[in-house]
């Protein structure tokens, strides 16, 4: 082996403190990586999951000034024939004043968003029924599915309770239908209808009076990753009508916009964090150095060379950068691991999207093993300044 | 082989100028065995350092095997006092970190030539008797083992000139009469040019030539009645 890594090496392993410490620092700062960015990268995809899931697809399709007139059978088969696509089904929006008489007592609640959805289609495009943690999801026409918050507004409306729903129509009149509640969705984290009723579409569309009128489409595929070549598409196939399709990135963008630029200065922290345990190595070095003075002073005087000491200190920046990211990504995985697995939440908030990303862990490792390296360069130049006859004298 | 023309060095400046060394010059021949002698902080050591380049000195040159070892960079001064020059100092110095035989083995890899090397220092170490120790590490063997490592190291690169700064200084002296006469005998064997300092006069009293330094200045032999100025 070349001498200058096997005596990097061994000055190193026998110092095991000093070698532990610096191998800590460059783990803690790979693991703050990749704590951020389970926490907060997982929280992010988890809401755009949940907003995928339940409101907007991987694809939403609506129309740029008013509502859909196309029949749903038309436009869901057109989707349904592509093999990517997944199941698409129809939503329409309204927003409702409610009230239900609860031991006697009636209770009022004004401008509650209104969801009419197709109960056979809904459940293949999106898992809000999955939500409904009480009775069943909306089945007729005049059943209701009421958010937990919705049921709470409203003095703790339950399964069996009946609901009066008032709507104003398209030409400004009140609408009124009474409902039976079937079910309490509660989602968590919130992201589902919590606040909303679901009901049942075209009973929705009567109490608008818009006959055949859909709001918007919730496209859901098998791959999501084709979501833009679907919608582009899309548009092409119906270039004389006035649809506006978005990938979920696009519909969400701005809810997710201010949690993005939040990401970015969370990992931009964690940089931070990783600086700060450069900065420890440099100190650990620093006592290398000033631990091994004499040493080197002696291979100075048997003929090393200045950029010998120079390499030999590089190489222990190596080791320690090599050992710590490995250290640091096994570990980090492993928190990974644990999180995806155990579908880790925060006080039963919605569960965490985990993923690997493999291009991120390969790059903080790499980061971090340069930053190690980097951090040597300091220790190795002043370990290339000493005079062997002074360095020598050290005791 | 080792010329030395009007070397002076002078430490501190003004009022706190001190002459270590004053305009000393002598030769010594391939093959001498040759001790330095002179009484604490006469300069002998500051003599040692400018011979084995470990230090520069104010005026005048040192000529090894007629290289002009003052005019040299630091690279090549390096390089210099790897392949030319070998050091057994006071202390051993050995790596604690690396064996007996990586510690013997180490000029060799620092130059590069790795050849023979593990034959040369096993050679080395059963010459000096310690070829049952060659795995041990540095730091586990007693003091008079570690100085004939150290003896051992001094020579695997064949230098021209054994520079030995108080090797015995350290040693009780049983083990101090023993290192010499491995010095000595080394010295016979391989035909090396011994250069040592020492105040320890005694357990050297067979060599080739003596040089006393005093206040900074050279002379010949140790007898203050025959002392001749080397300048």
């Amino acid at each position: 082996m070349e001498y200058r890594l096997r005596l990097a090496k061994r000055m190193l392993f026998n110092k095991k403190g000093s070698l532990i410490g610096a191998v800590l620092a460059v783990t803690i700062g790979i693991l703050v990586i990749h704590v951020n960015f389970v926490i907060f990268q997982g929280l992010f995809d988890a809401i755009v999951r949940d907003i995928s899931d339940y409101r907007n697809g991987d694809i939403l399709v609506t129309d740029e000034a008013d509502y859909i007139d196309k029949s749903d059978l038309s436009i869901v088969s057109w989707f349904e024939r592509i093999p990517y696509v997944e199941a698409a089904t129809p939503r329409l929006s309204s927003s409702a004043e409610m009230n239900m008489t609860k031991n006697g007592k009636l209770i009022e609640e004004t401008r509650i968003p209104l969801v009419g959805i197709d109960p056979f289609r809904d459940v293949r495009a999106s898992t809000v029924h999955e939500t409904v943690s009480e009775g069943t999801y909306v089945f007729s026409r005049n059943s209701i599915v009421l958010g937990s918050n919705v049921a709470k507004d409203l003095g703790g409306a339950e399964v069996g309770d009946s609901v009066k729903v008032l709507v104003v129509d398209r030409w400004g009149e009140d609408q009124i239908r009474r409902f039976t509640v079937s079910g309490i969705a509660k989602s968590p984290g919130g992201q589902g209808f919590d606040y909303t009723a679901v009901v049942h579409i075209d009973t929705l569309r009567d109490m608008m009076n818009r006959p055949g009128d859909t709001g918007s489409f919730m496209v859901k595929l098998s791959d999501p990753s084709k979501a833009f070549e679907v919608k582009e598409f899309f548009l092409q196939s119906f270039p004389n009508d006035d649809f506006l399709a978005e990938t979920i990135e696009e519909s969400a963008e701005e809810q997710l916009a201010g949690f993005r630029s939040g990401i970015a200065m969370i990992n931009m922290i964690g940089y931070f964090g990783m600086m700060s345990s450069a900065f420890a190595i440099v100190t650990i070095q620093m006592m290398l150095v000033n631990g091994k003075t004499r040493e080197i002073g002696v291979m100075r005087a048997i003929g090393a060379k200045r950029k010998d000491i120079l390499i030999i200190f590089i190489f222990q920046g190596m080791i320690i950068g090599a050992i710590g990211a490995g250290v640091g990504t096994a570990v980090g995985l492993g928190y990974t691991f644990y999180a995806k697995e155990t579908k880790m939440s925060f006080n039963n908030s919605l569960p965490l999207e985990v993923s690997y990303n493999w291009e991120k862990i390969i790059q903080t490792a790499l980061t971090s093993f340069a930053l190690a390296i980097m951090a040597s360069l300091y220790p190795s130049y002043r370990a290339t300044k000493l005079l062997p006859v002074e360095a020598m004298r050290t005791v | 082989m080792l010329e030395i023309h009007n070397l002076s060095k002078i430490y501190g400046e003004g009022e706190n100028k001190v002459k270590a060394l004053d305009n000393v010059s002598f030769s010594i021949e391939h093959g001498e065995f040759v001790l330095i002698v002179g009484s604490s902080g006469s300069g002998k050591s500051t003599l040692l350092n400018m011979i084995g380049l470990l230090d520069h000195p104010t005026n005048g040159k040192i000529f090894i095997d007629g290289t002009d070892t003052t005019t040299l960079l630091d690279d090549k001064i390096s390089s210099f006092r790897n392949k030319k020059l070998g050091f057994i100092f006071q202390f051993s110095n050995l790596l604690s970190d690396l064996s007996v035989l990586e510690n013997v083995l180490l000029p060799r890899q620092i130059a590069g030539t790795n050849g023979s090397a593990e034959k040369d220092a096993r050679d080395l170490l059963r010459a000096v008797g310690l070829d049952d120790q060659i795995d041990k590490r540095a730091n586990k063997i007693s003091g008079g083992q570690a100085q004939r490592v150290a003896i051992a190291r001094g020579l695997i690169n064949k230098p021209s000139i054994v520079l030995a700064d108080e090797p015995t200084g350290n040693l009780d002296s049983v083990t101090s009469e023993t290192i010499v006469q491995l010095m000595k005998s080394m010295a016979r064997k391989l035909n090396h040019t011994f250069i040592i300092v020492t105040h320890d006069r005694q357990h050297f009293s067979d060599v080739d030539r003596v040089i006393t330094i005093k206040d900074g200045r050279a002379f010949e032999g140790d007898q203050p009645s025959e002392m001749e100025v080397l300048a």
